[in-house]
Parts: C-alpha cells; structure tokens; sequence
C-alpha cells in the first residue's frame, strides 16, 4: 500500500519522540494499544502553569500510519491549552495525513492517546 | 451449513484448550470431503455449495488454531461480537510490550541470534501463562471483562511473535 507524502514525512522525520518523566507532576501520560495491529503507543503532555501544553512527546511502535498519526498529534498539541488539544479529532488527523480507509484506525488509536494523557495530567492535578 | 459453529464444523465442543493436531487432521480430512476437485461434474448449484462449505471451512480453521482468535470467538459466541480492532488502556501490559520492542529493536541492530532464541523462549512462556489464565476465567461470566483483556494481551503477544519470526528470517538469509 502507498503512503501518502505526509505520511512518509512523519515517518522518516517524527518530530517529538521522545519521553518524559512521568512521574514529574506536569506531565501528562497516554498509553494505548491496537491488538490486532500490535501498535503501542505513548503520547506524553508537559503542561505549564498557564495551562498551556509548553512539550509533547511520543513513542510508537507501530505502521508508518500509527507513527505519523502520533507525531502529528504532538505537534498540534504543543501550544494548546488542555480543552483545545481534547478538541483534536481522528478525522482530522486522518484528514491532513490522507489515511486511507483502513489506517483510519491508526488515527482513532492517536486521538485515545491524547485524552488519555489530558486525563492522566487531570488526575494528578484533582480536576477530574 | 453456512451458520454452523466453528467448533461444529469439526465435531468438536466449544473449548479453549484443544489439540492442535488432532485439529490439523480433521481438517485435512474434511477439506478433502469438499475439496472442488471432486465436485468438477457437479451441478452449478452443488458446485457452488461446495465452493461456499469449503471457504467456511479454511475460515474456521484459521480462527480456531490460533489461541487469540479461538478465545475472541468463544468469548463472541456467548456475549455477542467482539471487534478486532480495539483501543486498549492497559499500562502496566503497554508498558512492558513497549519494552519487548525496545529491546526486539536491539536484537535487530545487533543480529544477535542467541539472545534472540532466549527471547522467543521468554514470549512463549509469557503466551503460555496467559492462555493458562484465560482457560481459567472464560467460562465464568462474571469475569467477562478479565477474559476479554486477556484475550486482548494474547492479540498483542501474537503479533510480537509474528515480528520475532520476520526478524528470525531476516537475520538468516
């Protein structure tokens, strides 16, 4: 299957791999899964104390597709307060990335990993 | 025939635990039954039966000699369909299959086909641990939600195994 030029930019050049300590109690962490593809994903947020997600970072093992859905959420995370990155939808994930069909899954899998890392920064702040 | 159960198809009870390669030979046997080849001056009618018994058959097969597929269907048979594509919010399982890739990823870089071998040893006996777990907890009802991450973990591990043989090839030639 061809990926689209996006797709292949994400995947040669992710922008925010990385990691961040978790325990550090601005930060934020998301990790889903897709069994049947087997992609992990890790999607951490560092939030400042204006509320603004100041560092995004993740790590996927996963397709091309998994990879770029995930580096593209980082980078428009990064500068959003918390209620607009919740905003951040698979369709337009999908949408920029030009997923077809069956990779749009690829995409869900990253928008579960942004609001599971908001709620993880929630939790430890007593906001949920 | 086409809403025959799986385990029917073959004689067999609904159960998790079954003999691979008594299942094998069963369905050597019965794919002779309706192999096409024996069915060439058949009537259209008969020929497409046969065609359609023979696919459902191979369907049947492959979801029944592998461990995850064999417990998604049990598990759908008595709740109702279970989507292979799921989000899962499982850390400490996450945490520790980001790990394996981690260090697959190593094994990659460093060809390193003993450590490799040791590997694969630990993820089969990690597959085996969970079958064992859901062969203990998927007939009660009540720990539905455990079986179906179970069944979930041993999706994941599948798929790692699939890497672990592409790698093993690689690393070959």
């Amino acid at each position: 299957m061809a990926y689209s030029e996006k797709v292949i930019d994400h995947y040669e050049n992710p922008r925010n791999v990385g990691k961040l300590d978790a325990e550090d109690p601005d930060v934020g962490t998301g990790m889903v899964g897709a069994p049947a593809c087997g992609d992990v994903m890790r999607l951490q947020i560092k939030v400042n104390e204006q509320g603004i997600i100041e560092d995004a970072k993740f790590k996927t093992y996963g397709c091309g597709s998994a990879i770029a859905s995930s580096s593209l959420a980082t980078e428009w995370m990064k500068g959003k307060t918390l209620d607009e990155a919740e905003t951040i939808k698979n369709t337009q994930l999908a949408e920029e990335l030009a997923l077809p069909p069956v990779k749009i899954h690829c995409s869900v899998l990253a928008e579960d990993a942004i609001k599971a890392a908001v709620r993880d920064y929630k939790q430890k702040k007593g906001l949920v | 025939m086409g809403n025959l159960c799986h385990f029917a198809r073959f004689d067999l009870k609904p159960a998790f635990r079954i003999d691979l390669d008594d299942l094998g030979v069963r369905y050597r046997k019965r794919a002779r039954e309706v192999h096409p080849d024996r069915f060439a001056d058949a009537g259209e009618r008969e020929k497409r039966q046969v065609l359609e018994e023979s696919a459902a058959l191979n369907d049947a097969y492959q979801v029944l000699r592998s461990a995850p597929m064999r417990a998604r269907y049990l598990l759908s048979l008595r709740d109702g369909e279970l989507p292979l594509e799921v989000t899962v919010q499982d850390p400490d399982f996450l945490i520790q299959q980001m790990q394996w890739r981690e260090e697959l990823e190593e094994l990659q870089d460093s060809a390193d086909l003993p450590a490799l071998a040791a590997f694969k040893q630990r993820l089969k006996a990690a597959q085996e641990r969970l079958n064992d777990d859901f062969e203990l907890c998927w007939q009660d009802s009540a720990r539905h939600a455990e079986a179906v991450r179970l069944m979930r973990r041993m999706q994941f591990l599948e798929k790692l195994n699939h890497e672990v043989r592409d790698l093993e090839e690689r690393l070959d030639d």
